[in-house]
């Protein structure tokens, strides 16, 4: 192993619970929570060249660093490294802090089998399955809530709602559904709308809360 | 439920982004109607059509989170004198006190200073029922009869209480004594035991001035009543709401604890800060000082201010040529008033068991007719929006120093400006909308006109006001922690104590929050006696728990041995997740103002930002101007 780097936050609902575990031939893998890029099990191989880069800035690491104070609010970040055990980067922005950061959303292009957000139509929410193989989830209730932004993140609205869901199933390659949205938002260039999407999936015996969002970038004024 | 007040209605429910973001609303569809209304506003801003549509929908709590523009820089002025007969924010805010205790009002106003739709409909009310013309503006006839009848309201009915005796009384006589100056401090438990028998003793003696009889009578409380206000409970609003009445304790002190052995002033000179509102303080000092001959006071360290400071230093400090925390202490106690000042803050600050820091930078001017005080940052990611800049003044601009002797008056402006070196604030400003905090902000939250206002209350120093301890609440706020549920569940505290111990045991947070919320367990006294029943049990050695795999991976918990203080063993022996941020909210104390946990604790009188978060700047002000400078609203 090259690390393994989480990410939690227990004040926020559905909690973050992010996580990455890089090994020594560059097999990356981890589960995140909330991901605009979806939510659930990645697995995948990182490019040598990355794979270098990171392997370089951990075996620089020989001890732990000594622990600095979280900034209020911040989330709990654990770097777990061969040579130090685990020990909070919280705060941190070294190299080795910002790469592994990094590796959480870079995770998010080895999907196995994950579900993400899309929003193809006005009046639509669409979960897509993402990755190779089939996970279970719970969609009994799935919340839907909606920001419509104006120019560079002005707010222009929110809107929320419940939708029963089909209940608990299986979702594998090529599977969706479609959520409906009622929400009257101009076909305006300026206008940009970002979704989020609760619900859980399960294993085992147990749920696990997941945000799946929809969150096209929106260009800042020159 | 309070009701928050302001120019529309369907003003949104707030809270600052590092506090938690559930008891939100359940969701609800949105009817058609909404649609269209949503739709206008989507347009443009909101027109009157528009807002008319809101107004017959009002209630509809998704439209309560439609977003309004931003309020304009400057903040929130006062309230025009023709609504609000001339009164200022601090006479409206005791108005709206007034009006919900006498329950002219449809719910309790929130205390917001602020002369909104809902003040007016209850200076309305109150007017129609004594006999006043309905104009719904505060105009003197209206105030003094307010005040008249503020006055006749029945005082709280007392029940004496003795050793043994429980419930909210005791709780209101505990915090009384508290407030009175107790030591030890007690625990607002709700129980009279032999610790709060001896404080009712001392009291007895010290402040009755009677052989002591170890009981709270009418006599204890009629002295408690008059020397410190609040400890009661009142039903506010025509809907008959009960409000706990905060109790005064001793002086606030909203800033983070200073780290031991900082210095309040950035290191300036060579090697450190070399322009700006440092370089001016330090010019300013030097002179007072006798910098001969005198410096330009131009913000620029260049050789004739090193070669002053450099004199200042020969004999005190080492002379370095650089104002370090050495020079600065010497310089400080030589010339402590200044017209501009910068500070450098490193402070800490307990929340939910576990330890948060900061180095908080900004900086502060005394102008001819009013303060500023700025929180440069150097936003780095991505670009911040231009509304951020609007939420601070708007939600912090409200206050002016009052010089009560003099009558001087200096309003209290706040900026966020951008900007980069040694006396910024770093943030990062990221896509999506997650849990801001002081160095992480996010483009896509929704509620950034109240997040942003408060992480800026974190880099001009103040702390978080949710998740503390009794002792941090006292401090932080100024008040004692409220009495809350005393009864508490049919379990008993020892109990529910086991329970957490065995949660903790079983390294489950959801096992933690079903023996203490699922037991039916409240904040406040009761919750306060299962902490105390907590550090009483054993300590228990936890073993280290592996991770499991998955998918999903389950993190595995380090080996950990309980210390018996109740959040700090949650922090540390159960996973981050929900329940076990929910199990540590009902066993402390949280605000409701900026700084608090504005989405769980709703308190019509401590909301928004407050006085106390200003009283750093009214010491400023009488080191510059002389006096005793407090807050108040506009």
């Amino acid at each position: 192993m090259i690390l393994r780097f989480e990410i939690t936050n227990g004040s926020r609902s559905p909690a973050l619970a992010e996580s990455v575990e890089l090994g020594d031939d560059g097999t990356i893998s981890g589960w995140r929570t909330v991901s605009p890029a979806g939510v659930g099990w990645f697995a995948g191989r990182l490019p040598e060249a990355e794979l270098a880069e990171v392997r370089a800035l951990a075996g620089a690491v020989r001890t732990a660093p000594a622990p600095s104070l979280a900034r209020p609010g911040a989330s709990t970040e654990t770097l777990d490294l061969d040579a130090t055990g685990p020990y909070s980067i919280a705060g941190s922005r070294d190299g080795l802090a910002v790469a592994a950061r990094w590796l959480v959303q870079r995770l998010t292009d080895f999907p196995r089998a994950a579900v993400t957000v899309t929003h193809p139509s006005p009046e639509v929410a669409r979960l897509e399955h993402r990755g190779t193989e089939p996970l279970r989830l719970d969609l009994t209730s799935v919340a839907v809530s909606a920001a419509v932004w104006r120019g560079y993140y002005e707010p222009a609205g929110t809107w929320s709602g419940v939708i029963g869901g089909p209940g608990e199933m299986e979702a594998g390659p090529g599977w969706t559904l479609d959520l409906p949205l009622e929400i009257d938002a101009p076909a305006d260039p300026g206008i940009t709308v970002h979704l989020a999407v609760d619900f859980a999936i399960r294993h085992g015996g147990s749920s696990m809360p997941v945000e799946a969002r929809y969150e096209p970038d929106i260009e800042a004024p020159e | 439920m309070t009701a928050p007040e302001g120019p529309i209605p369907g003003q949104r429910i707030v809270k600052p982004a590092d506090a938690p973001d559930t008891n939100v609303p359940g969701p609800l569809r949105l009817p058609a109607a909404g649609n269209a209304a949503i739709a206008r506003l989507l347009q443009s801003a909101p027109s009157p059509a528009a807002l008319g549509d809101l107004m017959q929908l009002a209630g509809n709590s998704l439209l309560a989170r439609i977003a309004l523009p931003s309020a304009p820089a400057g903040g929130a002025p006062p309230a025009p004198a023709g609504l609000a007969g001339g009164a200022t924010g601090s006479e409206i805010a005791d108005l709206q006190m007034k009006l919900s205790r006498l329950q002219a009002s449809a719910a309790p106003l929130t205390e917001d200073g602020k002369f909104g739709p809902l003040t007016e409909a209850a200076v309305r009310t109150f007017q129609g029922s004594n006999g006043l013309e309905v104009t719904g503006q505060p105009d003197a006839a209206t105030r003094t009869a307010v005040d008249t009848a503020f006055a006749a309201l029945s005082p709280p009915v007392r029940v004496q209480v003795a050793l043994g005796s429980t419930g909210l009384d005791v709780g209101f006589a505990q915090q009384k004594l508290n407030a009175a100056g107790a030591t030890p401090r007690l625990a607002i438990n709700g129980v009279f035991d032999n610790t709060m028998l001896g404080a009712v003793i001392a009291y007895e003696i010290v402040a009755v001035h009677r052989f002591p009889q170890g009981i709270v009578d009418a006599t204890v409380w009629a002295a408690l009543d008059a020397g410190t206000q609040g400890g009661f409970v009142a039903d506010e609003g025509a809907s008959n709401t009960p409000i706990e009445q905060l109790t005064p304790s001793g002086t606030a002190n909203a800033l983070g604890v200073q780290v031991a052995g900082t210095s309040l002033h950035p290191v300036t000179g060579v090697g450190g800060l070399t322009s700006g509102p440092a370089v001016h303080e330090l010019q300013q000092k030097l002179n007072t000082a006798g910098a001969t001959p005198p410096l330009k006071d131009d913000g620029s360290f260049g050789p004739k201010t090193r070669a002053a400071l450099q004199a200042f230093q020969n004999g005190k400090v080492p002379v370095t040529g650089t104002a370090d925390a050495a020079t600065w202490a010497a310089l400080d106690a030589a010339a402590p008033a200044t017209t501009t000042g910068s500070i450098s803050r490193t402070w800490d600050e307990v929340v939910g068991g576990a330890t948060y820091g900061l180095t908080s930078n900004y900086s502060w001017e005394i102008q001819k007719t009013r303060m500023v005080v700025t929180a440069k940052v150097n936003f780095v990611g991505l670009a911040p929006p231009a509304a951020w800049f609007g939420h601070v003044p708007a939600k912090w601009n409200q206050f002016q120093g009052v010089d009560p002797a003099t009558g001087r008056t200096m309003p209290i402006d706040f900026q966020m400006t951008r900007g980069g070196g040694g006396d910024s604030n770093t943030v990062e400003v990221k896509r999506g909308n997650d849990r801001a905090n002081a160095g992480e902000w996010y483009l896509g939250d929704t509620d950034a006109a109240n997040t942003i206002p408060h992480e800026y209350g974190h880099l001009i120093g103040l702390q978080d006001e949710y998740q503390l301890h009794p002792a941090d609440y006292v401090r932080v706020t100024g008040h004692e922690p409220p009495v809350g549920d005393a009864g508490g569940p049919a379990t008993p505290p020892a109990t529910i104590a086991t329970g957490i111990q065995a949660a903790m045991v079983a390294r489950s947070g959801v096992a933690a929050k079903a023996a203490t919320v699922g037991a039916g367990l409240k904040p406040g006294a009761y919750a306060q006696r299962v902490v105390a029943e907590y550090a009483l049990l054993a300590p228990v050695n936890l073993a280290a728990v592996a991770e499991v795999p998955g998918p999903p991976k389950i993190t595995g918990l380090p080996a950990f041995t309980t210390t018996g203080e109740v959040l700090s063993d949650l922090d540390n022996a159960l996973r981050d997740d929900l329940p076990r941020y929910d199990t540590i909210q009902v066993l402390s104390y949280s605000s409701g103002s900026i700084m608090g946990d504005q989405s769980r604790v709703k308190d019509p009188h401590d909301h928004g930002a407050q006085p106390r978060h200003l009283a750093q700047f009214m010491t400023i002000l009488g080191q510059a101007l002389g006096g005793t400078w407090e807050a108040r609203r506009r």
